[in-house]
């Protein structure tokens, strides 16, 4: 079996803080893996050391089978070329327009010309259904449904085997949610892109998710897939999915 | 009562020995802290040029950097060297007719103007304006995500972000100290013959001859050396803020009041070595 991401006990503290203890996990290709968990339970310090935005204690993070804490410099640019994120506010470049957003990756990243990293962006913007008349307004102007998509956009643009999701649908209706959901399914499937998302979003959990797991304390306590999160008693997942108030999850925890 | 006062005298020398360990205490700690400070903006700054001198070479961001730099202070620093130059003058006069020493004016000014005003009052009005807006900017990037969205496009955001404000800060801000000079001088000529009655071909030949290339020449160094004190400074309170707006607010002023305070400290020590 081929993984894109193997995650073999990567723990992180702050301090005395220990945010992630031990967690492991693994992604196959085109796969669509899901990592659910509370507040402060330690998912978006878990994604950034797979990008390797935040330096782990201890354990082994490997992209595409390799090791990403033995990559130089060079390597480690190289490897991110081939990861795609799309941040939970979007992240766009606030002084540059939708469009120089978008081939922002294929111009500064690949060194696409500028005439042809043009092209593509709006092929991608018209793959994530915006008009190719908001490619010259600024992310200021635009709503947060139409951010979220060319924030998309701008992670598809450069081809990326994975893309990670940080909670894609937090900030949306119900409705702008659900076409997110859509164009990520659909973007990732057409593509072949395996992604790693976290979100809270249950309905979207549902959507978007091949497999599961769930961080608790900074440890996954439960994984499985789509179908066997829907059937299992496993209490801390039944209390998570359902939001209920008496459970193993405590506001303290 | 005496094993009384042995008891006191004991206390007091106890609370006068705690008192001075915390106190060594606090003096260690802030000067742990400071030297961390400057190891930290050192290889900020090493990581920064490093990266801006390998290719690819981001031209348009330089370009961008230039205009903000060099166009758009402009009229801030005109507006602040054309009053100084025009209230020295009148400060000057004040004091130099008591002693019939007028003819003075024209060189005092164009000697304050060259060597300190000059380059001081164009760097401190950059590190406001532009000192400010770079670290909210950058700030604004780090809080929102925007750096970290650079990093994972497998862009070098020291390169992309810091290189060109510190290369155009650098050989920017002498440029706008020279304009500050000139403005400066052409104020304390506007005040000198139009108001103080000066003869305009004296106040020239007064101005040109007390004109030394070094003055200019050093004037200019600080500006460069100020120059990129401001966007190193910018860029580094930017780039480790942290905590939101609240934080962003709190990395402008640090980085404001470090500017400030390194101009003014630099301008000692630069006044000491140059003359």
């Amino acid at each position: 079996m081929e993984y894109v991401i193997e995650v073999e006990n990567l723990t992180k503290s702050f301090g005395n803080n220990e945010v992630l203890r031990e967690v492991s996990l693994k992604v196959k290709r085109g796969e669509s893996y899901v990592v659910i968990g509370g507040s402060g339970s330690g998912k978006s310090v878990l994604i950034k050391c797979i990008l390797g935005l935040i330096e782990p204690t201890s354990g082994v993070i490997k992209i595409n089978g390799k090791d990403v804490a033995q990559l130089s410099q060079k390597e480690l640019f190289k490897t991110r070329l081939k990861c795609a994120v799309l941040y939970q506010g979007g992240a766009l470049f606030d002084s540059l327009s939708v469009i120089e957003n978008v081939s922002f990756g294929l111009i500064y990243g690949l060194h696409v010309p500028q005439k042809e990293a043009y092209r593509i962006a709006l092929e991608k913007l018209e793959a994530v259904d915006l008009d190719k008349s908001v490619a010259n307004i600024y992310p200021a102007e635009l709503s947060g449904g139409m951010s979220k998509r060319v924030a998309l956009a701008r992670a598809i643009a450069t081809n990326p085997d994975i893309i990670f999701l940080d909670e894609p649908t937090t900030g949306l209706d119900p409705i702008t949610s659900g076409i997110i959901n859509d164009l990520i399914v659909r973007c990732t499937k057409e593509m072949g892109i395996s992604a790693v998302s976290i979100t809270h979003d249950i309905n979207s959990l549902k959507h978007i998710s091949d497999r599961v797991g769930l961080l608790f304390k900074g440890k996954i306590i439960w994984e499985g897939t789509n179908k066997e999160l829907i059937a299992t008693d496993d209490p801390y997942v039944v209390q998570f999915i359902n939001g209920n108030l008496n459970g193993p999850f405590t506001a303290t925890s | 009562m005496f094993a009384q006062m042995q008891i006191m005298v004991k206390y007091l020398v106890w609370r006068l020995f705690w008192l001075g360990d915390m106190i060594l205490d606090r003096i260690g700690h802030l000067f742990i802290k400071f030297l961390c400070s400057i190891g930290s903006i050192t290889l900020f700054s090493a990581r920064a040029i490093v990266s801006g001198f390998m290719p690819p070479y981001y031209w348009k961001q330089i370009f961008h950097q230039a205009v903000q730099i060099g166009y758009f202070s402009l009229p801030v620093v005109g507006m602040t060297a054309l009053f100084t130059g025009m209230a020295m003058t009148l400060q000057c006069y004040a004091g130099f007719s008591e002693f019939t020493a007028e003819n003075a004016i024209p060189s005092v000014v164009m000697i304050a103007m060259t060597r300190e005003l000059g380059p001081v009052l164009a760097a401190l009005m950059v590190a406001g304006r532009l000192g400010a807006a770079m670290t909210a900017e950058i700030g604004t990037m780090k809080v929102t995500e925007q750096i970290d969205a650079l990093t994972t496009l497998s862009v070098n955001s020291y390169k992309y972000l810091v290189f060109p404000r510190i290369l155009t800060g650098t050989f920017l801000v002498p440029f706008l100290v020279l304009i500050d000079d000139i403005i400066g001088i052409l104020g304390g000529y506007l005040v000198g013959v139009y108001y103080l009655n000066f003869n305009a071909a004296n106040y020239i030949r007064n101005t040109l001859e007390s004109m030394v290339t070094w003055d200019i020449v050093s004037g200019l160094i600080k500006g460069s050396v100020f120059g990129f004190v401001i966007c190193l400074m910018g860029c580094y309170h930017g780039y480790f803020s942290k905590g939101g707006a609240e934080g962003v607010g709190r990395a402008t002023t640090n980085s404001v009041v470090a500017s400030s305070i390194m101009i003014l400290l630099l301008d000692g020590v630069l006044t000491f070595v140059l003359f």
